[in-house]
């Protein structure tokens, strides 16, 4: 545990001066910016090309902003922020692979799960911080601008964007504890992604894949109801699981 | 008591045999030199007992405790040095090995002291910098220092002098000779003369397999007698010691060579020469050398 702790810390080092941790900082900032930046403009934005659409006998009609304006731009914005936190840490494991720094710190007597735990740890909480950090700024500006109370179920959303997120982490620790190369780590948790994506063509699965949580801002409307995703969560939480556990399994036994 | 026991070890790597039947056992407190050509299979054989390799067959013990693949408690005992060590580039010298000494459980204190002390044993105490900027040479040295770190029972050391210059080199074989009193050494290289240096035991390992394997001493005194050779500054007083002594080889100039056993004694030919008045170049008594019984084994 105290030496699990210790490799987590070390984690923590090289987030930090390898710059990550500014970049995820700066970029989680913008992305929570943007949206009610996004929202603000959008009425100016359109006046402006009203001028010019005018010229073309277009009209355009006063557009209304409100608070679902800027929180549909917070959850059309964040899966990008997500590919950009995967991308920064998809080398978390196999850079240690190919550098070879882990063969002394595992050849001292750590254990292989101290290891595969801090990493695991490290990337949730990356993702974590990144994510609600994001979402509290952009929650601030919201409810300093517009009217919050016309959003409905805006926790709940978040935490099912949230969870989709971990899902797609823990598939990106698997495939790091079974790839060599971040081409694997990439191409195996994009064709997870794809999978669940496809399969949710078919109507009868479309409500287990986790994919479904992408929709979490139907919420916000009352399009939808919390218990629709209900299942997704539940596949989205076994998945995870599983995956971590079974990558832990494959990681204890790897060639490194 | 036996650190190190390898018994009947064999590994493939796809169609290549790289180890067969490898077997010895390295005894407590011993400096042990492990040697073979480039490609002979020393890499393998000490990942193979840290785990960090699976054997085809064969067990390997460590302290009395068996070797597994992957996940390898047993490790605790030891301390690794490779052949091309690597470290977090972003950490300074003493920030590793406080690193090192955390994920081995050691406390603060205790931690902070050794850093301290294995910085000044390899010469990097007033070392600032971070590790990216480190030389060959230094990143050996760091090596050595973390290897040293949480006081390993064994110590396995890859080729730990190849990449050093000969001063460095001396310090790193006394550093080795000084841990024997702590620990045990298994060193492996392809520099002869550092494990007659350093080395009571040793073994051969050509093509993957144990050509050879024993003591210092009794390997020296298998060899026998010593032949000498004797190089002198004119060729014409090559050919009067020759008449003298016609038990000489002439190796081309003034370059003579006695083999052992022929009861010419070193010492007798020398008395003659400088009786005579003659120049030497060099007088060299040729013992059987390590190298030379390499040679011999590896049969070249
Ligand atoms: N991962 C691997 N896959 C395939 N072959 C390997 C692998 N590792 C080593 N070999 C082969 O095993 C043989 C022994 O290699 P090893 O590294 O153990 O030699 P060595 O004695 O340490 O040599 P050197 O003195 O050059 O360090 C070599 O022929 C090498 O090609
Ligand atoms: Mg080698």
């Amino acid at each position: 545990m105290k030496t699990g702790i210790a490799f987590w810390k070390k984690e923590w080092m090289d987030l930090v001066r390898s710059g990550k941790a500014f970049l995820l900082l700066l970029i989680s900032a913008v992305f929570g910016v943007m949206n009610p930046a996004i929202a603000k403009l959008t009425p100016w934005l359109m006046e402006i090309m009203s001028e010019s659409l005018q010229e073309t006998g277009l009209r355009v009609t006063e557009v209304e902003v409100d608070a679902l304006t800027s929180w549909a731009q917070f959850y059309k914005n964040m899966p990008m922020e997500l590919l950009v936190v995967v991308l920064l840490l998809c080398g978390i494991f196999v850079q240690e692979y190919q550098r070879g720094t882990l063969v002394l710190a595992l050849t001292k007597g750590l254990s292989r799960r101290s290891v595969y735990l801090a990493k695991t740890l490290m990337c949730v909480l990356t993702w974590s911080m990144c994510f609600w950090m994001s979402f509290f700024i952009t929650w601030m500006y919201n409810s300093y601008y517009w009217d919050d109370g016309i959003i409905s179920n805006l926790w709940t959303a978040a935490v099912l964007f949230w969870l989709f997120g971990i899902w797609i982490f823990l598939a990106m620790v698997f495939f790091s504890a079974v790839a060599k190369e971040i081409f694997g780590v990439l191409a195996g948790t994009g064709m997870v992604l794809l999978i669940s994506y496809v399969a949710g063509m078919f109507p009868k699965i479309q409500n287990y894949l986790p994919t479904k949580l992408l929709e979490a801002q139907t919420l916000l409307t009352e399009s939808a109801v919390p218990e629709d995703f209900y299942p997704a969560v539940i596949t989205a939480v076994l998945l995870a699981a599983a995956a971590g556990l079974t990558g832990m399994i494959v990681f204890e036994r790897k060639r490194i | 008591m036996n650190m190190l026991e390898i018994c009947h070890i064999s590994k493939r790597f796809g169609d290549k045999q790289v180890l067969r039947d490898v077997d010895f056992t390295v005894p407590e407190h011993a400096v042990y030199g492990f040697v073979g050509q480039n490609g002979a299979g020393k890499t393998t054989t000490m990942k193979l007992v840290l785990g960090l390799l699976a054997a085809d067959s064969g067990e390997i013990l460590v302290n009395g405790e068996k070797v597994s693949f992957g996940e390898n408690p047993v490790n605790r005992y030891i301390g690794y040095l490779p052949d091309v060590p690597e470290f977090y580039p972003y950490m300074t010298a003493a920030e590793y090995l406080n690193f090192c000494g955390a994920i081995t459980g050691m406390d603060l204190q205790e931690c902070k002291k050794r850093t301290e002390e294995m910085l000044a044993l390899v010469g990097l105490a007033g070392e600032k910098h971070r590790i990216r900027g480190f030389s060959r040479g230094m990143k050996q040295r760091l090596g050595i220092a973390q290897a040293l770190l949480n006081r390993p029972k064994l110590l396995i050391c890859d080729e730990p002098t190849s990449a050093l210059d000969p001063v460095g080199r001396k310090e790193i074989l006394d550093i080795l000779v000084s841990a024997k009193e702590q620990t045990t050494v298994l060193f492996s290289t392809h520099i002869l003369s550092d494990v007659e240096k350093i080395c009571e035991q040793f073994a051969f390992l050509h093509e993957g397999k144990i050509l050879r394997q024993g003591s210092m001493e009794e390997m020296r005194k298998s060899c026998g007698q010593a032949g000498f050779e004797i190089e002198l500054e004119r060729e014409q007083d090559a050919a009067k010691l020759l008449r003298q002594f016609p038990e000489g080889i002439q190796r081309g100039g003034a370059y003579v060579y006695y083999e052992p056993g022929k009861g010419q004694q070193m010492e007798a030919v020398l008395a003659w020469i400088l009786g005579e008045g003659m120049r030497i170049r060099k007088a060299e008594k040729c013992g059987l050398t390590l190298e030379a019984l390499f040679m011999e084994v590896v049969g070249k």
